[in-house]
């Protein structure tokens, strides 16, 4: 028996602290496992070790924490673990003996946590690993002595840290309003709230509510893992929910955030009520928990990032039922959220930039703006006829719309019959803005038959664009040319010459059609 | 009008219209709808109409193009909103090269008594490196470059091409007298076109130097960039050369351009500004041999030109080159405004312009006569050059970093990534001035700084390879 001072004081420091939950330990006993006895006792949930053998180690947070507890009394090297400590024993020529591994076969181990309010501390909900238990300990009771050096964040577990440091900055998301994250799916999820919220400010009051209905509704189908077969249950209480929202201000928020929240406690808590057969054991332990953490978000509104932390933080909690409420949750979220940003951004948004609408856009924001509304080519036809040609305006008041997503099909003569004679106008006009050929925008002074004109022979594929700037007398005698010969205006009276660019008239018309398109387009 | 209703049985339903119709007959109404519309909308439809009005110059179309400029002009002023501002500076280069083009005896006429006004453009720069946090960025990346470069060395040989702000030297001379080994003996030599500007930075530069007592001296250098005489410059040797080219190499090109006109008028010169890939990456050692071919045509000069000068950026680059400086740091404006096409130009120049004044009006919200200063002397003659001129007298030929690229490695010269200490120090002139919205970008070694992602001035760090 190995009876040395060194051992039997490591020895001691494996004794469990007296715990009523379990039965008196053998402080004498070699077996650093002293509770052999409770584990046969309780079964396991599932999840957890499934072996109802294994036996139930509790360590006090001292030999929890402990490293280095066999001691070389030679020279007080400190070693984690028996084994090693013998094998350096052999080197100061001390007698050694190595345990054998038992013959039997080995007993699974799981660990409690010494903490007596940790969820942990029950031998039923006991973790299988040293290891695991250890770190636990630390995350959870311990002190945090590890800080990551670019953002401060603290850990108590040197693996944790470490990892974090590998990702931390790496691979970050920053929303519009500055927040920063690491995660996907907690951006994507802040950035449907955020800017929900944005737009919100910036428009009407009616529109908010109008999208809270719709996020009801998308939430419903978003939702339906939950729920399967709740959707009328959903609509009533949603519908319940929305007078109700000024109640459900949870802490002085905006209506929104806690209307959802409040979504997921009442289709949290719905299903319990109405269909007992769906809950599950967590579901139930689940609607008193979320409570709680809806609590939990933060005050101010501009803790939208805090409210992910709710998440992220959720995500990460120790409590095994509720990450998996809330991982459905965050699933959920994420649906939502696309749905969400698909609602908010308008189709046909190129640009992965958001444009809120603030009371004046910058220049680069409209000139992109202008280009995108086509007016390199549809305006075009709007703005860069200046032959009087009505239809253009036609056109671009009915087909704006189509215009736009019809844009890139102008480009070719070939595709001019697809559109209706209307836009055919326009079609010449964009075959104008590649080549920049004057001729061709003499052409836009043609009229309704336009089709005819596009096949004009003298529709001059031989001007190249680079020579109209140079010495502007030969490209100039060859517009001129051509805006003679094609020109017809709308009523079929010829000579263009005198023409101004942009008759009053017109101008009147392509400025409400202007401002009416782009009513149209910010719809 | 019978086309008047027919467009409003199409339209049909909009109110707004028939109210129009009521108001058709009275002239100024269309315009005061205009002016009524809501300044976005209106800044929206000036830039389409603009655009449009290019075209057709582009196009040669003058009649339509005058009275189209006529119609904008109307609506656009120096005094107006961003949109109106930025649309009236284009405007008048579309107009003055309309004018030009059409009636080049009226135009001629009418700037007679045109007098460059070097004060205020001076001015203007002034006003821009004060208010604009570019050329402090550049500068203060440049000086670390040199710093980072002229350790260890005992005299330093400092040559900028465009010495009008003592503060960028000031700068450098506290940076070097807190250089561990104590600062080296410095030499500046200034060049720029007007003496009196070379006085006063004579003045501010001695001043500084003698506070810090840092054996300093200043050669004033009263030039034009493409007359320069690099033997006047008397770099000695044993000097450690850098250069300072702060938004300069640029002008250059207007000198190739019309070179390779002269020697091949009928070539199309859509190529002008075009680097062949296979001539990227030269070694000057094969200069002679590839010099009659491809490098010509790099500069866009027709093989047959072999009585011709060599292009004067190359010429210039080359002798810069001669010099074996340690360290050249060039600045320049990060767009293509050296196109062929008209088009290219303005649409490339309105993207840049409307960055730049929007970055202005931002810095400058309470400052409107200084802004309209540097708008009109500074932005607004870089826009007439691109697009009012042509061959030599554009001098505004901006290009991206990538086509200097080429240009600098063929002449000799290799890249030195731009450290990481600069960046830092760029960082803190925008943070410490409270600059907000600009960003700086490392791109292999290069700085692009931007102004909220649209990129806007490039600055890259070179060093004579030797071979």
């Amino acid at each position: 028996m190995m009876s040395d001072e060194g051992l039997a004081s490591s020895l001691r420091g494996f004794i469990q602290d007296p715990n009523p939950n379990l039965p008196n330990p053998n402080p004498n006993n070699s077996n650093p496992n002293p509770n052999s006895n409770a584990a046969k006792r309780k079964r396991n949930l599932p999840g957890t070790p499934a072996d109802p053998d294994a036996e139930v180690v509790a360590l006090s947070p001292k030999s929890l924490m402990a490293t280095n507890r066999f001691l070389c009394e030679i020279c007080n090297k400190g070693f984690q673990r028996d084994q090693n400590l013998q094998l350096h024993r052999r080197g100061h020529n001390l007698p050694w003996k190595l345990k054998q591994r038992t013959n039997k076969e080995v007993k699974k181990k799981v660990y409690i946590c010494p903490e007596k309010t940790c969820v942990h501390h029950d031998p039923s909900r006991a973790l299988g690993d040293l290891t695991g238990i250890k770190k636990h300990f630390s995350r959870k009771h311990g002190e945090k002595k590890w800080k990551c050096e670019k953002c401060s964040k603290k850990y108590a577990v040197q693996s944790d840290w470490k990892a974090h440091g590998k990702i931390c900055g790496t691979r970050e998301y920053k929303c519009d309003c500055g927040t920063l994250f690491s995660r996907k799916d907690s951006f994507i999820t802040h950035r449907a709230f955020c800017d929900a919220l944005a737009e919100e400010s910036a428009r009407f009051a009616p529109i908010p509510s109008a999208n809270l209905n719709f996020r009801n509704e998308l939430f419903n189908g978003g939702l339906s893992s939950l729920q399967p077969a709740g959707n009328p249950q959903f609509s009533s209480s949603i519908a319940g929910l929305d007078p109700a929202t000024g109640q459900l201000n949870l802490n002085g928020q905006k209506p929104r955030l806690p209307l959802w929240l409040d979504n997921a406690n009442t289709q949290l808590n719905n299903p319990i009520g109405n269909h007992p057969g769906n809950s599950n054991a967590f579901l139930a332990s689940s609607s008193t928990s979320l409570p709680e953490l809806v609590q939990m978000t933060p005050t101010n509104m501009l803790g939208l990032s805090s409210q992910n932390q709710w998440f992220n933080s959720g995500g990460n909690a120790s409590s095994s039922g509720l990450p998996r409420v809330l991982k459905e949750e965050e699933e959920n979220r994420g649906n939502l959220s696309d749905h969400i940003s698909s609602l908010y951004y308008n189709n046909g948004q190129n640009s992965s930039q958001h444009e809120t609408a603030p009371a004046h856009m910058s220049a680069t924001a409209l000139l992109q703006k202008a280009a995108q509304m086509g007016s390199t080519r549809s305006n075009s036809a709007i703005f860069g006829t200046g032959f009087g040609l009505m239809s253009s305006s036609l056109s671009s008041l009915s087909n704006f719309n189509s215009l736009n997503q019809s844009r890139n099909e102008l480009q070719n003569f070939g595709q001019a019959e697809n559109l209706n004679g209307l836009m055919t106008s326009t079609s010449q006009s964009t075959i104008t803005t590649n080549q920049g050929d004057g001729l061709l925008l003499g052409n836009m002074s043609s009229s309704n038959n336009l089709v005819g004109n596009l096949r004009h022979p003298s529709a001059p594929p031989t001007i190249m664009p680079g020579s109209t700037d140079r010495g502007g007398s030969q490209s100039k005698s060859s517009g001129n040319e051509a805006e003679g010969g094609l020109t017809r205006d709308f009523l079929g009276v010829g000579g263009n010459e005198s023409r101004p660019f942009l008759q009053q008239n017109e101008l009147v018309k392509f400025a409400s059609s202007m401002s009416s398109a782009m009513d149209f387009g910010n719809q | 009008m019978l086309l008047v209703a027919g467009i409003a049985q199409e339209e049909g339903s909009s109110p707004l219209f028939f109210f129009l119709m009521s108001l058709s007959p009275s002239i100024g109404s269309p315009y005061t709808l205009l002016r009524e519309m809501k300044s976005d909308e209106r800044g929206m439809w000036l830039f389409g109409f603009l655009t449009a009005c290019a075209r057709c110059v582009a196009a040669g179309s003058l009649d339509s193009a005058s009275s189209g400029l006529e119609q904008i002009s109307l609506l656009a002023s120096p005094d107006g909103d961003i949109v109106q501002r930025i649309v009236a500076y284009f405007t008048e280069a579309l107009a003055d090269r309309v004018l030009k083009g059409w009636r080049p005896g009226l135009h001629k006429a009418l700037n007679s008594t045109k007098l460059t006004c070097a004060a205020e453009i001076i001015l203007a720069q002034k006003l821009f490196f004060e208010y604009c946090p570019f050329l402090r960025l550049s500068y203060v990346i440049t000086n670390q470059a040199i710093l980072e470069t002229m350790e260890g060395e005992k005299v330093v040989h400092i040559i900028d091409l465009h010495c009008f702000e003592p503060a960028q030297w000031i700068n450098l001379l506290e940076e070097l007298k807190a250089r561990q080994e104590g600062p080296p003996h410095l030499r500046i030599t200034g060049i720029h076109e007007q003496k009196e500007v070379l006085d006063q930075m004579a003045v501010r530069l001695q001043e500084a130097a003698e506070k810090l007592d840092i054996p300093f001296q200043f050669c004033p250098m009263v030039s034009k960039l493409e007359n320069l005489d690099i033997e006047s410059l008397r770099v000695k040797s044993g000097e450690a050369v850098a250069i300072s080219s702060v938004l300069q190499l640029h002008s250059l090109l207007a000198y190739d351009d019309d070179t390779m006109r002269r020697n091949s008028p009928s070539v199309p010169n859509n190529s002008s500004s075009v680097h062949l890939p296979g001539v990227l990456h030269m070694n000057p050692r094969t200069l002679g041999d590839f010099l009659e071919r491809d490098v010509m045509s790099l500069y866009g000069a027709s093989p047959d030109s072999q009585s011709s000068p060599p292009p004067k950026t190359l010429s210039f680059l080359n002798a810069l080159w001669g010099l074996s400086p340690k360290l050249m740091v060039v600045t320049e404006h990060e767009s293509n405004h050296n196109c062929h096409g008209l088009m290219e130009r303005v649409d490339e120049a309105l993207k840049f312009y409307a960055a730049l004044f929007d970055c202005l009006e931002n810095t400058l919200p309470r400052a409107p006569v200084e802004r309209q200063k540097i708008e009109k002397f500074l932005f607004g003659e870089e826009i007439k050059s691109i697009i009012a001129c042509e061959g030599l007298e554009r001098k505004a030929r901006h290009e991206k970093l990538d086509k200097w690229i080429p240009r600098l490695e063929f002449a000799g010269f290799g890249k030195i990534n731009l450290s990481y200490n600069g960046m830092k120090q760029a960082m803190r002139v925008l943070q410490s001035c409270n600059y907000d919205g600009f960003k700086i970008k490392e791109e292999s070694g290069y700085f692009i700084i931007c102004w909220h992602d649209y990129p806007l001035f490039s600055v890259s760090a070179w060093g004579f390879k030797r071979y």
